[in-house]
């Protein structure tokens, strides 16, 4: 599932580059800390308990001072970086492992990092909207979180660990029931918008959305044919189920047009 | 500065302002139009087949773009730069602008429901608001004429709460779809009946319009002519007579008046140059929607009319009137992993659920005195920045279980009619003026017990539908809470509303002011109550029928 991102040399992802090609560029790159252009804001340093148990980052962001695109937009060539993008290097690598183990490389389905999900999460983080403004606090909290979790469990950050022990602190905070482990409550919640945003983002991209089955926005020449003969018989069986045969609809009495 | 020929000063290229455009110019009348957007262009602006991923943020709606990025409207939504409206205190509505040439045209819903003998004589069966001059024979025919022209589909049904449109004027509707059909099937059998929408939606070519190719949202504007926009249709047909002449930018001031408080022209700001400029003319008619066209009458006051131009009744900016919504969904288990197909359609209902309590409302079992439909929400759409369903855990279970939950869910949009109340209506706020330094419009806002009622049994129905689906339906939010907010349907109407006699109305039925017998009022204003079937059909319908009237009065000589 994270097969060759548990090196001792911390994984690096680059936007634009899907994670397979950037890391044929990790040797090449390895000594920059971070990539020209990237590290707006870095979170500062964070409040560490001693132990795993009841840990929250103290975060202090830069408010987003940017504006938006406008009330007026060219809608036919989208603008592509409307506000400063806010992620640092090391966070957009640790989205990229996150949303990996989320959403995995699935047969000839690319993962969520090689359809630029981290360049969408930097996008939406960075965003000078209410909803974005609401969800940067939590997805970063989600991001710091994780990697002191790593530190203090296994003594390293999150993307130099190895798949076991990415998985060890995945299981912890992934899951949330109603007899949850209070000591990742709070991680849990924040983490679940995340992996929302990183299914969003996944399945919003080209192969996401082939791969959810839309197979809409394409044009038809004449009426539109409705459901397909599958889709017809599987709906005749869930009328069944409920027993709604019998009322099956039928079209109106067309008025003799 | 135009030249001084146009007989007919029109103020609004939307709904009524194109659709009077396009009857007047085609009588011979030459018309000017003033539009306080820019100018826009359908077939080089429209976004059609763009992709979600394509966009900044998904797609997503943020203050810039409401309803997503997409979204045809420019300069607007719930605000327009420099142009602020407020509220009063504990009032709380929405007024969506659009500041472009066929305003909100461009992205409506394109629903179009007659009015019918019921809607239009609420007053006479329940004592409440207000009946409308005339009956609902008198307009049929020019029901009949606004779709044809327009191009509506959907089916005559023979339902009561729709009337039937004459032989050959609907063209036919798509077929419906598999949630549709189990809505269909659960309504049934509550003794609910679905039927096709009636939507300004081409499904076969007309004049120079395409037909729907069945892809790419009209939300987003429809540069082939099959979703109904004035940009691509009316604007177009009165421009080719000859007649029309359109000035864009064009922010209207004031209504001018001469000394004996008649009519003479219209006082606007030409905002690419912040310029103030009068032009005159016999007859002027504004279609500037509801709220602008009463805003503008209020800032028109004089000796003559020192209530406002028009407002000997005190009526204007009174009856405010929006749909009430509400809604309710919820994952129809059965539904999960369905087989996958285009589901596109013409991207918005099939089928909905007209009004069926026109005969409990009569025997008084209901303790609310209108009516309201469902629009349903469900489908394959278009991924975007948002996905259906309570995740846990990683990898292929997870992604399994997005998979599993698309297009699984079923949600019902309740819109219903509102009851005029003394609590809501507009005034001006003498305290704010906008950028052009005019005073600014000021909001009143409350639900009537009516509503509440009404959003309760909505709530309720939405609940038993989506039960006999086999969902599992929590417990329901109380309707005060569940109700939107006023505006938020985008149905404002009423703030001129049009009746039998000066004393508590502001035009006549054919949208003449009382007042000014050359000053004529084309928008959703002149509605003296508000049906809940979507109020543009019937704007066009009015306008037409008016614009027809007032041709022949100039023809006459009568005005």
């Amino acid at each position: 599932m994270t097969t060759n991102k548990h090196d001792e040399q911390a994984y690096q992802y680059i936007p634009g580059m899907s994670r397979r090609e950037s890391l044929k560029w990790l040797s090449v790159l390895a000594a920059s800390a971070a990539l020209p252009g990237l590290a707006a804001c870095t979170p500062s340093p964070t409040t560490m308990a001693t132990s795993s148990a009841g840990h929250w980052p103290d975060l202090k962001l830069a408010p987003i001072s940017a504006s938006g695109y406008g009330k007026d937009p060219n809608l036919i060539v989208p603008p592509t970086s409307a506000w400063p993008r806010t992620l640092s290097a090391e966070h957009l690598s640790l989205v990229a492992v996150l949303a990996d183990i989320l959403v995995p490389r699935d047969g000839d389905v690319p993962s969520a990092s090689e359809v630029k999900v981290p360049e969408v999460i930097d996008e939406w983080v960075s965003a000078p909207y209410d909803t974005q403004q609401q969800d940067r606090p939590n997805i970063l909290a989600s991001l710091v979180w994780i990697d002191d979790e790593a530190v203090l469990r296994f003594n390293r950050k999150f993307v130099a660990l190895n798949p076991a022990q990415q998985l060890a602190i995945m299981d912890d905070i992934a899951y949330h029931t109603d007899q949850e482990n209070s000591e990742f409550s709070r991680i849990s919640g924040t983490f679940n918008r995340f992996r929302q945003l990183v299914l969003a983002a996944f399945f919003c991209s080209p192969q996401g959305t082939k791969e959810i089955g839309y197979l809409g926005n394409v044009p038809i020449a004449g009426d539109y044919p409705g459901p397909s003969e599958e889709a017809m018989s599987h709906l005749n069986q869930v009328l069944t189920e409920l027993g709604l045969n019998d009322y099956a609809y039928i079209e109106p009495k067309s008025a003799q047009l | 500065m135009p030249a001084n020929k146009h007989q007919v000063l029109i103020v609004g290229s939307g709904a009524g302002g194109a659709m009077a455009a396009y009857e007047l110019t085609k009588a011979g009348i030459q018309v000017l139009l003033l539009e306080a957007g820019r100018d826009y262009d359908p077939l080089t602006e429209t976004p059609m087949f763009k992709r979600k991923a394509e966009a900044p943020l998904m797609g997503s709606g943020n203050k810039d773009k409401d309803f997503g990025f997409y979204d045809a409207t420019v300069d607007g939504g719930w605000t327009v730069p420099d142009e602020p409206y407020t509220s009063a205190e504990g009032s709380d509505f929405k007024w969506w602008r659009a500041r472009m040439l066929g305003g909100r045209t461009n992205h409506w819903g394109r629903y179009s429901l007659r009015f019918s003998e019921h809607d239009f004589k609420g007053k006479s069966r329940d004592g409440l608001g207000a009946d409308w001059p005339f009956e609902y024979a008198d307009i049929a025919p020019w029901y009949d004429k606004t779709e044809a022209l327009v191009g509506v589909c959907g089916t005559n049904t023979g339902l009561d709460d729709m009337p039937d449109s004459s032989p050959g004027v609907l063209q036919p509707p798509p077929k419906p779809r598999v949630p549709e059909l189990l809505v269909a099937a659960a309504a049934k059998k509550l003794g609910i009946t679905l039927a096709p929408m009636h939507r300004a939606v081409l499904t076969q070519p007309l004049d120079s319009r395409a037909k729907c190719f069945y892809a790419t949202n009209c939300g987003y504007g429809c540069s082939i002519g099959a979703a109904f926009q004035t940009t691509t249709s009316l604007l177009p047909m009165a421009k080719a007579t000859g007649k029309l002449e359109v000035i864009t930018n064009a922010m209207v001031k004031a209504v001018d008046t001469d000394a004996e408080g008649k009519v003479t022209g219209l006082v606007y700001i030409d905002k690419t140059t912040s310029t103030e400029h009068t032009i005159s003319a016999r007859v002027v008619i504004l279609a500037a929607s509801a709220c602008e066209s009463a805003r503008l009458l209020l800032n028109s006051k004089n000796a003559k009319h020192p209530k406002g131009l028009a407002n000997s009744s005190g009526q204007v900016g009174r009856n405010l009137m929006d749909s009430t919504g509400a809604g309710l969904g919820a994952q129809i288990p059965l539904l999960r992993n369905r087989p996958r197909y285009n589901e596109d359609g013409h991207t918005a209902n099939h089928l909905f659920i007209p009004w069926w309590g026109h005969a409990a409302q009569a025997r008084g079992e209901l303790n609310f005195p209108r009516g309201y439909h469902f629009e349903i929400g469900s489908g394959f759409g278009e991924p975007g920045a948002w996905v259906s369903g309570d995740f846990q855990g990683y990898g292929k279970a997870l992604k399994d279980e997005a998979k599993a939950n698309y297009g699984a869910s079923v949600s019902f949009a309740l819109r219903g009619e509102m009851l005029p109340n003394d609590d809501c209506y507009m005034e001006i706020d003498e305290q704010v003026t906008d950028k052009w330094g005019i005073p600014v419009a000021k909001f009143h806002w409350r639900w009537s017990q009516h509503e509440i009622n009404q959003v309760a049994h909505g709530l309720q129905t939405a609940k038993d539908l989506l039960s006999t689906m086999g969902a599992e339906v929590g417990e329901l939010p109380a309707p005060e809470k569940a109700i939107l907010k006023g505006g938020e349907i985008i149905h404002e109407v009423g703030t001129t509303r049009m009746g039998e006699s000066p004393k508590d109305s502001v035009t006549n039925q054919w949208g003449q002011t009382w007042d000014c017998d050359n000053l004529f009022v084309m928008d959703g204003g002149v509605f003296a109550s508000n049906p809940h079937k979507n109020c543009t059909l019937t704007i066009m319908t009015l306008a037409m029928r008016n614009a027809n009237w007032l041709a022949k009065q100039l023809q006459t000589g009568a005005l």
